[in-house]
């Protein structure tokens, strides 16, 4: 096969071709750069320098020292299913793409490890072990295509994080590429709580500001002898609640608490997999519990005794794997579902305290009738993370920015009531202002000072995670006027 | 002189009853002070840090004083901040499961109180009764049932750090689950209390188990590979132990009376996932091996002496021998490797060696007593050991002056600037808990 040529005048795309090789491993061309404007949050679109696709640490190693050393901004990307903008090149950067570097190097049962390199995807790990009765547990709702670099970078987590943890939980190591291109190893062979400040545990979720992730170790777990799965539904969006608290409150740890209301019925059952729910009802509530079956039957009696004292409509057992698995299914593709029923949606990402889920849901209805948007609301109910999905119509002029105001506060409902703004999704450039809802300037100073510890230059994914200042007066005038929109 | 000035400073700060000068001066274990101060507010501990910042003092940070031998090289520092005046729940919603409670509060306090509410915080330090919450956390300190529940990174949610100039920095949040900004809780978990003084931790709780019991397996002495082939047998069955450990012989004769290799498996669930559990595991026993279950308050009792086998740096010197306690950790099966070892130490330096380790998690505590000469040379033997697996070996309790003669951290990493670069954009006067940790920051 005959290798490409350079067709570009531009220095650094001829200097950056030659350390990945060959110009197949980069693409410079402004119609091959188009999809690579934006991620998963699909707001804002800015076009990169360049892409390029190293195939081992080194190449990136290469790469990234030659971008700090000619002050060129990059970033890196996984699959860009991100929800948040973090792989947004805002400044024109070099997307550093790790979807070659793609393998699986080890797994050791034995030892309950494996190792990846970043590009490989979530749920291959999972379909690769779990002939032998293991799996990797965050399964964040794009695990079919989220790759697991991107899963360090935004701590992700998915519905059976309730009783297994998000992505950090199960993070035991990283070989990381610093922003000048140094190479270093955190806990290499997957060793606990080795001596230093822990930056396995602090580059997990930095939203690709400190470093580049180029090799994951991480926990795996044996599969759960057995897992039930109990659906219920609601005629009153409290008693569904008031459900969710029980149950917790009655010493159950659920795998998954998922829940999801009338707008998002309507979408999922519109959508690829509808289940038949039905229309009418106010909420549904999925509850998982997983373990030794010895012992399930007992929590799920429990469970249905505690949905029928909350007036449940209807609350019964998935009878087989086939009806369990549509069931999520049902659930895991609600976002895309959305399309059926809307142009355009917004999700967010908000987190409350448990206890505070009817206050927060009816503030979110309010702040739907003074948008004028309809807002669907799943979520993972059993930690409190909300998804509110704002939907609206791009084409009509000036709804895009009514549903990020919208978004902006349903987030501020969140923070109200003791909550934060983001539960899995990460900040990105999406919540950028938003992270003031949560933290006082001396706090966002208290980690921009560590990000100028790894970064000092700030070329790493620069303008992600934090807020701009003077920015911030600017945004809340505009949400005041937009919340009072009737 | 310097101390009278430095009472008449922190005079202005806190009441003359809660500042005590001379009682922390000679302890054996070293991080003593000229000044002991004992505030009960935030707003204390603030000023307190911040007239130390602006006056170049040094301040060594206590919870109960249980991890005084470990780590620091330096003897005496100006003032013994003691948070163990600064107690209590600050806010627990039990519907929620998440609790905040002031750094100075006792673990053993924390779990009664929980216990009312059928709830608990699950990690497992040693000296429950000594332990203030604030100390396990900044030392990280688990145990056993690690391997079921995780240790204070995956339990801690949210902390208030008050910073060396007195600002008081919060990490996390009250919520379950929260990736908004950095997770600054992790460089504070483990910290050993150099980078702020973190004066309230927010939890995530768990239920306390509907029932639990405990499985004790000895087996005979030399019987290295049946231990490795049973334990690869129950990690490999769709089994959940709370705790998988492997006790030395001399350990195991402390705490069970029998002087085997012993393997003690915990299970935490309702009572029949318990039983069926307790069921598979007699199915596979090695042959030759005797098994004792244990439930309920038998189960308790033998994890209520199991968490005080570690010196406690709160008591007095117990006498002329030397205690030591080291971390150590490896990869989760090699912890058989150490276990043996320690044993075999017992016998060449004729000392007492105690130890355990996780066989699921990969963490070993190895306890030793005797000369100070013989702990110091078997220290020494068990790192270079420790080093060929490729884990790391951690002094956890030793005497001051003994300190000088073993690495407390073993060495630095190669990312060490990076370790050093969060100490000085934090505590650039080095003012908090100076030469506590990893390479002397």
């Amino acid at each position: 096969m005959a290798v490409k040529k350079i067709k570009t005048k531009d220095k650094h795309i001829k200097n950056l071709a030659t350390i990945v090789g060959d110009a197949s491993s980069i693409l410079y061309q402004k119609v091959d750069l188009l999809a690579y404007e934006c991620d998963g949050f699909t707001v804002y679109k800015h076009s990169p320098k360049a892409v390029v696709f190293p195939k081992n640490t080194n190449e990136v190693s290469a790469l990234v020292k030659y971008c700090s050393d000619n002050q060129l901004p990059f970033l890196a990307r996984g699959a860009g299913t991100g929800l948040s903008g973090g792989a947004i090149p805002l400044n024109n950067e070099v997307i550093i793409s790790l979807v070659k570097m793609k393998k699986l190097l080890n797994v050791d049962l034995e030892n309950r490890l494996a190792v990846v390199q970043p590009g490989y995807v979530n749920l291959k790990l999972t379909n690769s072990i779990s002939d032998k009765g293991y799996y990797y547990a965050p399964d964040p709702s794009s695990q079919s295509c989220c790759t697991i670099g991107g899963n360090v970078a935004e701590n992700a987590g998915g519905a059976h994080c309730l009783k297994y943890g998000v992505t950090t939980n199960h993070i035991l190591g990283l070989e990381v590429v610093l922003p000048n291109g140094d190479i270093i190893e955190l806990s290499e062979n997957g060793i606990l709580d080795v001596p230093g400040y822990d930056l396995l545990g602090l580059l997990t979720g930095s939203e690709g500001t400190l470093g580049i992730v180029t090799k994951i170790t991480v926990r795996i777990l044996k599969s759960p002898e057995s897992k039930q799965t109990v659906l219920a539904y609601f005629d009153r969006v409290d008693d569904g609640s008031q459900a969710v608290s029980d149950i917790i409150s009655a010493g159950i740890v659920p795998a998954a608490l998922e829940m999801m209301d009338k707008t998002a019925i309507e979408a999922v059952e519109s959508a690829a997999f509808p289940v038949g729910h039905p229309r009418d009802i106010a909420a549904v509530l999925l509850i998982e519990v997983d373990g030794i079956a010895a012992g399930i039957d007992e929590q799920i009696n429990q469970i249905l005794e505690v949905c029928k004292k909350r007036n449940v409509r209807e609350v019964r057992e998935a009878k087989d794997e086939q009806e369990r698995a549509s069931w999520w299914a049902n659930r895991k593709t609600g976002f895309g579902a959305m399309g059926a029923i809307s142009p355009d949606y917004l999700v967010q990402d908000g987190v409350i305290p448990r206890s505070k889920l009817p206050e927060v849901l009816k503030r979110i209805e309010q702040i739907s009738q003074e948008s004028g948007l309809r807002i669907a609301n799943i979520f993972h109910a059993g930690d409190g993370n909300l998804h509110p999905l704002v939907l609206f119509d791009a084409r009509i002029p000036g709804e895009t920015d009514k549903a990020i105001l919208a978004g902006s506060a349903c987030l501020q409902a969140c923070a109200d009531v003791g909550g934060t703004i983001t539960g899995e999704h990460g900040v990105g450039i999406e919540k950028r202002e938003e992270m003031r809802f949560v933290f006082n300037d001396e706090e966002i100073i208290a980690q921009t000072n560590i990000r100028e510890v790894f970064n000092p230059k700030n070329l790493l994914n620069a303008g992600k995670l934090f807020p701009t200042p003077g920015r911030c007066g600017e945004i809340k005038q505009v949400m005041k006027e937009a919340t009072t929109v009737s | 002189m310097i101390a009278t000035e430095l009472l008449i400073n922190l005079e202005s700060i806190i009441p003359r009853e809660r500042i005590k000068s001379g009682q922390n001066q000679h302890h054996h274990l070293g991080n003593n002070a000229q000044v002991s101060v004992f505030p009960t507010t935030e707003e204390e501990i603030s000023l307190i840090l911040k007239y130390a910042n602006n006056h170049g003092k040094k301040i060594s940070v206590m919870g109960g004083g249980t991890k005084r031998g470990f780590g620091g090289l330096t003897e005496s520092v100006d003032i013994l901040l003691s948070l163990s005046l600064y107690k209590g729940i600050v806010e627990h919603t039990v519907g929620d499961m998440t609790l905040t409670v002031k750094a100075g509060t006792t673990f053993y306090e924390l779990q009664e109180y929980l216990a009312k509410h059928k709830q608990k915080v699950s990690l497992d330090p040693t000296w429950p009764e000594y332990s203030t919450i604030g100390g396990i956390v900044v030392a990280n300190e688990n145990g056993p049932k690690r391997l079921g529940y995780g240790s204070s990174r995956d339990v801690v949610i949210g902390l208030r750090n008050i910073y060396p100039d007195g600002s008081i920095i919060r990490s996390g949040g009250k919520v379950v689950k929260n990736v908004a900004g950095y997770d600054m809780n992790k460089i504070f978990i483990g910290s050993m209390g150099t980078l702020g003084v973190v004066s309230e931790v927010t939890v995530k709780l768990r239920p306390v188990a509907k029932y639990e019991s405990l499985i004790l397996i000895s087996f005979k002495e030399g019987s290295i590979d049946e231990i490795l082939m049973f334990s690869k047998a129950l990690l490999d069955s769709v089994m959940e132990p709370v705790a998988l450990e492997l006790l030395s012989p001399t350990l195991s004769e402390k705490l069970t009376g029998q002087c085997t290799f012993t393997v003690a498996i915990s299970f935490e669930d309702v009572e029949s996932s318990v039983h069926y559990q307790e069921k598979f595991v007699k199915g596979i026993q090695p042959s030759g091996t005797e098994m004792d279950i244990l439930s309920e308050s038998e189960a308790q009792y033998f994890w209520h002496l199991f968490y005080t086998i570690c010196p406690n740096g709160a008591k007095e010197s117990a006498g002329e021998e030397t205690e030591a306690a080291l971390k150590i950790g490896v990869v989760n099966l090699n912890v058989l490797s150490i276990i043996k070892e320690s044993q075999l130490l017992q016998d060449s330096y004729n000392l007492v060696v105690e130890s355990h380790g996780g066989l699921g998690h990969g963490l070993c505590q190895v306890i030793l007593k005797g000369s100070s000469q013989k702990v110091v040379l078997a220290i020494r033997q068990m790192r270079e050991t420790v080093l060929k697996l490729d884990g790391y070996l951690v002094v956890k309790h030793l005497p001051f002056e003994l300190r000088q003669k073993v690495d407390v951290w073993g060495g630095k990493p190669s990312h060490f600037f990076l370790l050093e670069g969060i100490k000085s954009k934090i505590d650039p006067q080095k003012i908090l808990n100076p030469k506590r940790f990893i390479g002397g920051i």
